[in-house]
């Protein structure tokens, strides 16, 4: 509403411009849209943002740590670990990268498209410095993996209710 | 005392088979291929390069197996292709992010070798830098190492690697003495890494060489190198260097050295235009390595079609002491499968 009355305004001020100049007035219309849009757009954008996927971090109950650092968890996704504290290895299980889970997993732990980051598990599968993950097509399909599998750890977006898995604390907040 | 070591022996074998039978063997194959168009001497030409074939296997919870054949034009066999075994490494996992690798590697000696191996799909140019061409390194190096990656905050990693020297085969050393590569690297930032690496070797008279010709002398190999390798959202870097130092008991040490940097910019996620340049500088009197002092640019630019296909546009201008000036046009694609 308070949008609605300051472009009155705005066109009332416009029309006093008018008597001046007449062949102002269009433009100036068309500026004002081109504000209004652009309000609407932000508040768009505000909305989806509230909105965007919130991910959770599981594991098998055997292996990794209940509580991590976002940095931890960042470097584990990256295969720079190994091995958890108990010797248990590490197996990382994500959902495909065309996922909703899997391009948001991409964004907030990649900071990649999931172009880059299949290009990425590509080359240091290559190198042999480290397994490539365990990419999946559904949820239920991923949390059958990380059950089954000791030192599993996986990206999903609800908590999972799976016997055999926990969820990990990041940064002391359930979700990120 | 016999019985203690038997029960001993028959422990370490019981935990090698029941980790391998609690973990299923995951075995995957990939691969890399990729065609070139080019232009040089004004004339056109098509060729095909290098098939690829990569393989990697979980053998069990420490145990793991990669492989990588190549298959290229030979223009010396009947059929005008011939294979060969790039790399057949066995992994053992003993602790943390701790290994042991035995078998036949790509030498840890600088960034690219350790790297990018045959996958032109993940070559940031099309063809590897001069000094691989040149025979500066040894790319291969058959015997054991011990490796170590992403250790504490600055993510150091190292290799430690002896194997049969050059002149050698993969089954067989042609000498007493071994080839030593000491390697390492720090990750302080994200998409930088820092390395340097040591490399040694005594290389008989009569050995053959890099480029299969015999060693003329005895010749006591040091190659000392450094690397530099940033790969951000927007900017690549890759400068390498590699100080050879050749000694022999007649004409004493002779210094070559090899360099490249490479730097793209990506305007877009896709679309990287970049440039490489490359320098080749021997000693006076150099009698291991082909005595060819070279410049070298490059510049080209690389189109991601996605994160398998490639396409590549290069050309490149180089200037040897022996045969002066020379252009070439390239276009590759190439692509993973």
């Amino acid at each position: 509403m308070g949008i609605q009355t300051g472009i009155r305004c705005n066109w009332q001020l416009d029309f006093r411009i008018n008597i001046k100049t007449m062949t102002l007035r269009p433009f100036k219309i068309l500026v004002y849209k081109k504000y209004l849009s652009i309000v609407l757009l932000l508040i768009t954008a505000i909305i989806v943002k509230g909105q965007e996927t919130s991910l959770i971090a599981i594991s098998n109950t055997k292996g990794a740590p209940s509580t991590m650092k976002m940095t931890e968890l960042k470097s584990v996704l990256k295969g720079e670990k190994q091995r958890w504290n108990d010797g248990t290895k590490v197996s990382i299980v994500l959902m495909k990268t065309n996922t909703p889970v899997g391009e948001a997993t991409c964004q907030k732990i990649y900071n990649m498209s999931g172009d880059k980051v299949k290009r990425f598990w590509l080359g240091l599968s290559f190198s042999g410095k480290s397994d490539a993950p365990i990419f999946c097509n559904s949820i239920s399909e991923l949390e059958t993996i990380v059950s089954q599998t000791p030192g599993a750890i996986a990206i999903l977006d609800k908590i999972s209710i799976s016997t055999n898995t926990k969820t990990i604390v990041v940064d002391g907040k359930n979700s990120f | 005392m016999k019985e203690l070591k038997s029960i001993a022996i028959l422990l370490i074998i019981n935990s090698f088979i029941s980790s391998s039978v609690l973990h299923a063997q995951n075995t995957q194959i990939k691969g890399f291929v990729d065609a070139l168009a080019g232009v040089q001497n004004d004339k056109l030409s098509f060729a095909l390069g290098e098939q690829d074939l990569f393989i990697t296997s979980e053998l069990s919870d420490r145990f793991s197996f990669l492989g990588e054949s190549v298959f290229r034009f030979t223009n010396t066999t009947p059929t005008k292709f011939s294979v060969s075994i790039e790399r057949i490494v066995i992994k053992y996992n003993f602790s943390g992010n701790h290994n042991i690798l035995v078998g036949k590697h790509h030498t840890p000696i600088n960034y690219w070798n350790d790297t990018y191996h045959h996958g032109r799909v993940l070559f940031p140019t099309i063809f590897r830098p001069l000094l691989f061409d040149a025979n500066i390194i040894p790319l291969h190096t058959t015997g054991v190492s011990l490796q170590g990656h992403n250790l504490g905050e600055l993510k150091f990693g190292y290799d430690l690697m002896i194997g049969n020297g050059i002149g050698s085969t993969d089954v067989l050393d042609n000498d007493a003495r071994k080839s030593i590569t000491a390697a390492m690297h720090i990750k302080p930032a994200e998409g930088l890494r820092l390395g340097i690496s040591w490399y040694n070797d005594g290389i008989s008279k009569g050995a053959s060489g890099h480029d299969g010709m015999p060693v003329q002398w005895a010749v006591d190999q040091n190659l000392f190198s450094g690397s530099i390798a940033y790969f951000g959202n927007k900017f690549e870097v890759l400068a390498e260097g590699t100080l050879g130092i050749n000694k022999t008991d007649t004409t004493g040490s002779t210094r070559t050295l090899a360099s490249y940097i490479y730097a793209g910019f990506k305007i877009r996620e896709k679309i990287v235009p970049y440039v490489r340049l490359d320098n080749l500088t021997f000693q006076e009197g150099e009698i291991f390595y082909d005595n060819n002092n070279t410049t070298a640019f490059v510049g080209g630019i690389r189109y991601n079609i996605n994160y398998v296909t490639v396409v590549k546009m290069e050309y490149q201008h180089q200037h040897t002491a022996r045969d002066g000036d020379s252009n070439r046009y390239t276009m590759q694609l190439a692509i993973g499968f």
